[in-house]
């Protein structure tokens, strides 16, 4: 694989944990332009962690991920009592306040004669454990991309096991759930500490990516484009926030055709499938339309192997 | 089997219920009638915790429910059929049904409702790998009746099961409710069409404007006065 | 909950068959200029790469040189190029074709004797190339 192929391919496997992160509220019927703030929050602990307090990186971003959900935590008790779009409102203020405090933010101890930490809006340089280990641009991809099917496969898990079907009630409808004896409130602050500390293992093998991380990073932007991958993708499955990826970061970016004009393509693109398909192109009704298709498949050739009746 | 005594629910200032009380009996239909906005629904909603009551108390078999969360009214044996959100759409009708049985542990029971279920809607089991949503109204009322009982609840609160439905699915739904209550379930049934409910009711309850303003058993009051006040209230025929 | 454990222990699990750190490697440092190439987006920089520690000319690496916009995270992926190394010590030339005018992180990466990576914020514009000087007045772009 060549460099560039290496890198875009990193980039889809990273801005893919924002993507899970953004589309696990909105399996809850959450909307959330603040999981940027989470993003940071990963990049910022799990580098201060390797390259201040020379911690092996497992452990950084196991400390990032935890970070990332404890603040989640600790906004969703009060926010999510919020509805639709007051919620949405207030991610939206937490995660630029979150940023905010990280241009204010000076934590900075010498290394070999070198200031190093996070620096107010300069950023943080300098988080170079990859360089460090020599790890190679290909092996830190097929890392992202390890965690990412751990990850994946967590997914996949959830949405079949009682916890997804719950969060999905909850999504569809809060009210019809609790009366099914479901505790909404609960179950809405535990998805927003998973879908925190997501977005921070995201943001922790960001910041060892490229080494660096500042404010900037971590602009609204990223939130609304995380959004948007689910929206895109579908919320069928957690597949459709990978596909929303791919098309964005893969297919609009790095074909290049569109060049000035991919947010002007990205953004019509969201308003037209909000219209034509609004929960997204792998939606609920055609995930279970192929499950439907797979399970009659399969229960049709156990029926013919049994022989006549 | 539950007794609403006094029951005060609030919107801002606005008073939905000003201080009402009733009494379900135990193996009965109970039907609430009365005109649009009489605050049948948020009686209903209150009930079953969605709303928390200002004042006043609901008990069920002594049992005090306000201040209970939904969830625990659920385990406490109160189910409700909600008016206009019945089902969840993007879920396939076994998924709905089981969402019903959520606080239930008992595998084996579960299942076995499950088939009870099937037997008596028979469409829900053809229909049980489909999306809920893509099923007709009636279907979908249906759906609704059956995940509220696969909680095994006590008393089963029905909001408006008519609403929308066409006549004959109309008379399908009483037949339906009729054999529940046959079953031995206590049903609290909300209706605007009186002419249905009074033929299935033990009892009712007429509400207007938050207050319960008449209870009696059907017979006691010329249906025509019952229609009359369940429709457009007893303010609108005195102006 | 019981799957997150499982999650975490796999990721740490996994992440824990890295290679340990190799200390005292070099550290590079790097001075960047930039011009426009005539054309539109396009500019061309010189390198001066030299040891952090003791400022002594690297020379003899492999450079090669990408960019991103910190504003949009992962979302620009320029074209890595290989950089030439000059007459001059310590002195490398590129051609950069970026995508928008803005504030751009320009990564160099260095292999060979010196395996390293150094990070350079500048700001392309139409006319010029400034370096980007972070004060505490900056917010957001």
């Amino acid at each position: 694989m060549d460099d560039y192929l290496v890198s875009v391919v990193s980039n889809i496997g990273i801005i893919s944990f924002v993507a899970l992160s953004a589309y696990l509220l909105l399996l809850t019927g959450e909307i959330s332009f603040g999981q940027q703030a989470f993003f940071a929050i990963g990049a910022y602990a799990a580098g201060i962690a390797t390259a201040m307090w020379g911690w092996p990186l497992p452990l950084a971003i196991a400390w990032g991920a935890a970070a990332g959900a404890a603040c989640a935590v600790t906004l969703g008790i009060p926010t999510l009592r919020l509805r639709g779009l007051q919620f949405a409102i207030a991610t939206l203020a937490f995660a630029e306040m979150v940023r905010i405090l990280f241009e204010l933010w000076r934590y900075q101890i010498d290394i070999d004669g070198e200031p190093v930490g996070p620096n107010g809006t300069d950023g943080f340089r300098n988080i170079r454990y990859v360089f460090d280990h020599n790890i190679e641009a290909f092996d830190f991809m097929m890392l992202i991309y390890a965690v990412l099917a751990v990850t994946l496969g967590s997914f996949m898990l959830l949405e079949r096991s009682r916890l997804g079907v719950i969060f999905r009630m909850i999504g569809e409808d809060a009210t019809l759930a609790s009366l099914q004896g479901i505790a909404v409130a609960r179950y809405k602050v535990f998805a927003a500490g998973i879908a925190g500390a997501l977005a921070a293992v995201g943001g922790g093998l960001y910041a060892h990516l490229t080494t660096y991380v500042e404010p900037r990073t971590f602009d609204v932007m990223l939130g609304v484009h995380s959004l948007a991958y689910g929206l895109i993708g579908g919320l069928g499955t957690a597949l459709g926030p990978l596909l929303g990826v791919v098309i964005d970061v893969g297919l609009l970016e790095s074909v290049r055709l569109f060049a000035g004009y991919r947010m002007i393509i990205f953004g019509g693109l969201v308003a037209l499938l909000l219209i034509v398909r609004p929960r997204g192109l792998l939606d609920e009704r055609l995930v279970h339309g192929i499950g439907r298709l797979f399970r009659n498949a399969k229960s049709g050739t156990t029926r013919t192997g049994r022989g006549p009746p | 089997m539950l007794d609403v005594s006094d029951l005060v629910t609030t919107y801002g200032k606005i008073e939905a219920l000003r201080g009402v009380s009733l009494h379900v009996e135990g193996g009965k239909i109970t039907c609430l009638l009365g005109p649009n906005g009489a605050g049948k629904t948020t009686l209903m909603m209150t009930i079953a915790g969605i709303l928390r009551p200002r004042r006043g108390s609901i008990k069920l078999e002594g049992t005090e429910l306000v201040g209970l969360s939904p969830a625990k009214i659920v385990s406490r044996g109160v189910a409700l059929v909600p008016e206009n959100r019945l089902v969840f759409p993007e879920m396939s009708v076994r998924e709905n049904l089981l969402a019903g049985a959520y606080q239930r542990r008992d595998k084996s029971g579960i299942a076995a409702d499950m088939e009870r279920m099937y037997a008596r809607f028979p469409r829900l089991k053809e229909r049980r790998e489909q999306l809920a949503g893509t099923l007709s109204g009636g279907e979908q009322q249906m759906l609704a009746v059956a995940r509220a009982l696969m909680s095994r609840p006590r008393v089963l609160l029905m909001d408006e099961p008519s609403l929308g439905l066409a006549p004959l699915v109309v008379a399908e739904i009483f037949d339906i409710v009729a054999a529940l209550n046959r079953d031995g379930t206590t049903i609290l049934l909300v209706e605007q069409n009186a002419h249905m409910a009074l033929k299935v009711a033990h009892q009712f309850f007429l509400m207007e404007q938050g207050r319960v303003t008449f209870q009696g058993t059907p017979g006691q009051l010329a249906e025509d006065e019952v229609i009359q006040r369940a429709y457009l209230g007893t303010r609108r025929v005195a102006g | 909950m019981r799957t997150i454990v499982c999650t975490l222990v796999a990721i740490a699990a996994l992440l824990a068959g890295y290679p340990q750190a190799a200390h005292g490697q070099v550290r590079a440092k790097a001075a960047v200029t930039c011009v426009s190439a005539g054309q539109v987006l396009e500019y061309d920089c010189t390198i001066k790469l030299a040891n952090a520690r003791s400022g002594e000319p690297l020379s003899g690496l492999t450079v090669s040189v990408g960019a991103d916009m910190p504003s949009m995270p992962g979302m620009h992926n320029v074209r890595r190029v290989k950089a030439t190394e000059q007459a001059e010590k310590g002195a490398y030339h590129v051609r950069l074709e970026l995508e928008m005018h803005g504030d751009w992180a320009v990564h160099i990466d260095l292999r060979g004797a010196v395996r390293d990576r150094v990070v350079a914020m500048l700001r392309f514009e139409e006319a010029e190339v400034t370096d980007v000087k972070p004060s505490p007045s900056r917010r957001g772009h």
